[in-house]
């Protein structure tokens, strides 16, 4: 029957309210209280998530803040396509200007070095029917994650940059499924991710401290799951940045390589740079740069294995402020 | 009327008359607020914000366990590759917040005579080993110690549940420290909408290990030191997407004598079926 067909009832309406009557009513609504309450006690609400969240754990602080190396794959599980695209990729394509605006995709928390910001979105009841992550960074655009069970659009919607996510409660871990993400890049070196990208973070509070597990595939570049993790730390107040440079604006990736509108300056040959970059400044075997699944694991290190620790001595990006004498003239930005 | 998931704010505000108002501020006095969210440093117990744990019966750890540790686990090092699959250049400190005490210490470190003097394990100590490029053997040694086993330097570090035995305060420091654990436990999977019975509901939790009593070592393989009074608390956490399954570790360092702030790491590791590919070798300060 439907809904709007006579003599249709509403499961509401089918059940008739008595009224009250005066006094008769007291030792239900205290057990109904005292049901509630109990309730309470041992149902508990969802972890609150709210608040600015700064990162604390900074995993490759040199890529991640700085500028990512170009070529270098090490620990990515790439496939051939993800490598062959990385490997084409400029390093340097980011700096122009159409691109300088370019958000990243939902993975960007656990790279990005702002952290971000959660907010509960509430319907008339009370219930979080949703979380918001966001970032005054430009180029975090805000990441809704529903709660409240809704389906997935299909395969052929609309795909963005921030995707579409929801998620559900597993004890004290908020566990976010995103797919429907736009092509963006998996690193700013050029190395891209596909709109078939699917993530799984699985985000768990203690006290003051947030931990992130991230699960990436992407069946295009991507060979095995990245597997990724960040803990972000709460803020008592204010941003998440005290960085002034949160609106979209020119930037150079690669300094003096630019003419404003496009990388009209091609970067040294792959082999020079590699050399600069990887086995002269860092001292990282070519083999290893190429990435794949087997670069992540511990049995790679037989592959690596030297005699000798390197002697050369960090001069670039080593954690300090300064940039040591002897240090290549290419830099990321 | 539908009894609803509720938050505290609104919990039983429609149902109640006068007298029973009385009896739910008592008992919400008892139990507290679902969504109280108290700020807590790192360890001291359960999460801000989060769930109640559930009332913990008096069961060994090995019982309370919401999850299976024990087995293989490899790390995955997709994270910080430069720093651990290879050993960084000298003068690399990116990435730890170094005092200027660290650098000197550092900058002047030399691994032959580290070597020469059979130090090499000092790179395994409890606060760098969950970062270095491993397999995990997890077991429990009784019911109230988590044995962990490492492939790569042949570590074992053993994580105490329980009260801290007498005489603890006075252990004599070691490579890897006395190590507290306890569990936080969460026995309900909240969903938008109808509640799930306790009962029936999967236990999830996550484990916190406190170790100190430690012996100065290396944070790096390029001389990074830290302290004998350095104190490092974790996060253990199981996650599973089948058939694949991982540990996380979060990790916290804090050292007065070398570090400005505290140095904090994710490690990622990957259970295994088996032990097939654990190769026990000893300590390297050249790979």
């Amino acid at each position: 029957m439907s809904p709007d067909a006579p003599g249709h009832r509403s499961p509401l309406e089918s059940s008739p309210v008595q009224p009250p009557v005066r006094g008769a009513s007291l030792l239900p609504a205290a057990l109904m209280a005292l049901a509630a309450v109990l309730y309470c006690a041992a149902a508990p609400a969802q972890v609150d998530l709210s608040g600015n969240w700064v990162a604390e754990s900074l995993e490759d602080p040199v890529e991640h803040t700085d500028g990512s190396i170009p070529d270098m794959f090490a620990g990515l599980p790439l496939n051939d396509d993800g490598r062959q695209a990385g490997l084409t990729a400029p390093g340097d394509e980011m700096q122009e200007l159409n691109r300088e605006c370019q958000p990243w995709s939902a993975h960007y928390i656990l790279i990005g070095p702002w952290g971000g910001r959660f907010a509960a979105v509430r319907n008339d009841q009370g219930h979080v029917i949703a979380w918001t992550l966001s970032s005054p960074a430009y180029d975090r655009l805000p990441m809704t994650i529903w709660m409240d069970g809704r389906a997935a659009p299909p395969p052929l919607a609309l795909h963005t940059f921030e995707g579409f996510s929801s998620g559900r409660w597993q004890g004290a871990t908020l566990v976010v499924n995103t797919s429907l993400l736009k092509d963006g890049y998996l690193e700013d070196n050029g190395l891209p991710s596909s709109n078939r990208e699917t993530d799984v973070f699985f985000i768990t509070r203690y006290g003051d401290e947030l931990t992130i597990l991230a699960v990436i595939r992407d069946p295009v570049y991507l060979e095995a799951p990245l597997v990724e993790g960040r803990t972000l730390k709460l803020l008592s107040g204010g941003s998440v940045t005290d960085d002034p440079i949160l609106y979209c604006m020119p930037a150079e990736t690669v300094p003096g390589f630019t003419d404003g509108y496009h990388s009209a300056i091609e970067l040294p040959p792959r082999e020079q740079r590699q050399q600069a970059f990887l086995t002269g400044l860092y001292h990282l075997p070519l083999i290893a740069t190429l990435g794949g699944a087997q670069t992540m694991y511990p049995q790679f290190q037989q592959k690596l294995r030297s005699d000798q620790p390197p002697s050369q001595y960090c001069r670039l990006y080593c954690g300090r402020d300064e940039v040591l004498p002897g240090a290549p003239n290419i830099q990321t930005r | 009327m539908p009894l609803r998931r509720c938050a505290a704010e609104r919990c039983g505000a429609k149902l109640v008359s006068a007298p029973a108002v009385l009896l739910v501020l008592a008992l919400a006095a008892a139990f507290g607020s679902a969504d109280a969210q108290a700020q807590r440093p790192r360890a001291t117990g359960a999460p801000a914000g989060a769930p109640r744990a559930a009332t913990q019966p008096a069961r060994s750890a090995r019982a309370q366990a919401p999850y299976d540790l024990t087995g293989y686990w490899v790390s995955l090092v997709t994270q910080n590759w430069r720093y651990r699959m290879v050993v960084p250049m000298r003068g690399d400190y990116a990435g730890i917040p170094v005092d200027p005490r660290a650098k000197r210490f550092a900058d002047a470190w030399h691994p032959a005579a580290d070597i020469a003097a059979g130090k090499q394990c000092e790179a395994y100590g409890a606060p760098s080993l969950m970062q270095v490029p491993e397999r995990l053997h997890i077991g429990w040694q009784d019911e109230q110690t988590l044995r962990v086993e490492t492939d790569a330097g042949m570590q074992t570090r053993l994580l105490h549940f329980g009260p801290a035995p007498s005489g603890a305060a006075s252990l004599a420091p070691s490579l890897q420290g006395y190590s507290s654990a306890h569990w936080q436990l969460f026995a309900l999977t909240n969903t938008f909408g109808a509640p799930e019975p306790m009962a029936h509901a999967p236990r999830y939790g996550s484990l916190v290990v406190v170790t100190d009593h430690l012996l100065p070592g290396l944070l790096r393989k390029n001389g990074v030191p830290y302290g004998a009074d350095t104190r490092m608390t974790e996060y253990w956490q199981v996650q599973t997407l089948a058939p694949d399954q991982w540990l996380m570790i979060s990790t916290e360092v804090d050292d007065p004598e070398y570090l400005t702030d505290p140095y904090v790491y994710d490690s990622i590791f990957q259970k295994e079926a088996d032990g097939a590919q654990w190769h026990p070798g000893a300590c390297s300060l050249s790979s």
